[in-house]
């Protein structure tokens, strides 16, 4: 399957950067855009926001993921699954590696 | 198809995870590497060094850029200097900074 | 092989130190290069994300 080059993946990898998590899959929506995030290690906190519920919202439920392993390692039980996503959306590595191959377009944030 | 990445490792609470998520890759069937930047290391304990050698047999490799050779056994990083890193890293697929930069100083005793 | 230039954007997320333009400056090499800076003021994630479908490749440093 070759890449689509109007989708975004998205790479988050740092705990801070929920703005600009955001504010770029809104614009990538806004032009018409797919945007598919996958949040790893410390940025699953991010999971935890209020802005992760708007993320949610903008994301096809197949284009949205946070590493389980991760949310296990920073302290929370697998089962409180963040707002916003199913359990479904609790992933392993092997998600980024789909949004490598499905995203023409790839930012880490 | 097989994608060729760098994980970029500058700071030591990431890098752990991050060799983690560069064997991910590696299963993944992609040829991936990580970076350790300026001797922030992660742990080296059986599971982080487990994580090497293993990308390391997956045609990946774990790289020392301005650090310390670390004293552990039988573990011997590759080392490559910041140009050798730029050349590498312009046929690369991927290019991936990954987690925060380096802290400007060394952690307090309290982070144990 | 084409002759066309690669596209190449980075983003920063932070200020780049040195060896960061380092990495950019041989990166960059033969190549149509472009920046974004996503750490001052606020930045117009509109023209991000144009210059993100422009690109070949993006490259987003800490």
């Amino acid at each position: 399957m070759s890449a689509d080059p109007n989708k975004l993946g998205i790479f988050v990898t740092s705990p801070q950067h929920m703005r600009h998590v955001l504010g770029v899959t809104q614009a990538a929506v806004r032009v018409g855009m797919k945007a598919a995030v996958f949040f790893t290690f410390k940025a699953v906190h991010l999971a935890k926001t209020p802005e992760f519920v708007k993320l949610a919202n903008l994301c096809d439920i197949k284009d949205l993921s946070i590493c389980a392993a991760s949310y296990q390692c920073e302290g929370y039980d697998v089962e409180d699954v963040p707002k916003g996503i199913t359990g479904k959306q609790m992933a392993t590595q092997a998600y980024h590696g789909v949004l490598l191959e499905e995203c023409g377009k790839y930012l880490v944030l | 198809m097989s994608f060729t990445m760098y994980f970029l490792l500058p700071n030591r609470s990431y890098a752990g995870d991050g060799t983690r998520s560069t064997l991910g890759q590696s299963v993944e069937n992609h040829f991936a590497f990580a970076v350790y930047m300026y001797g922030e290391y992660p742990p080296f304990n059986e599971y982080n060094v487990g994580n090497i050698e293993w990308t390391r047999d997956m045609e990946g490799d774990v790289f020392n850029l301005g650090g310390d050779p670390p004293d552990v056994e039988d573990l011997e990083l590759t080392p490559i200097t910041i140009e050798e890193l730029g050349e590498r890293m312009r046929d690369a697929d991927f290019i991936i900074p990954y987690g925060l930069p380096k802290a400007a100083a060394p952690p307090p005793d309290t982070c144990g | 092989m084409s002759d066309e230039k690669m596209k190449i954007l980075h983003v920063y997320r932070s200020e780049p130190t040195d060896d960061v333009k380092k990495l950019v400056e041989i990166l960059n090499r033969d190549r149509d290069a472009k920046e974004f800076s996503l750490y001052m003021g606020d930045p117009n994630y509109d023209i991000l994300v144009q210059m993100i479908r422009e690109a070949d490749k993006t490259v987003s440093w800490w």
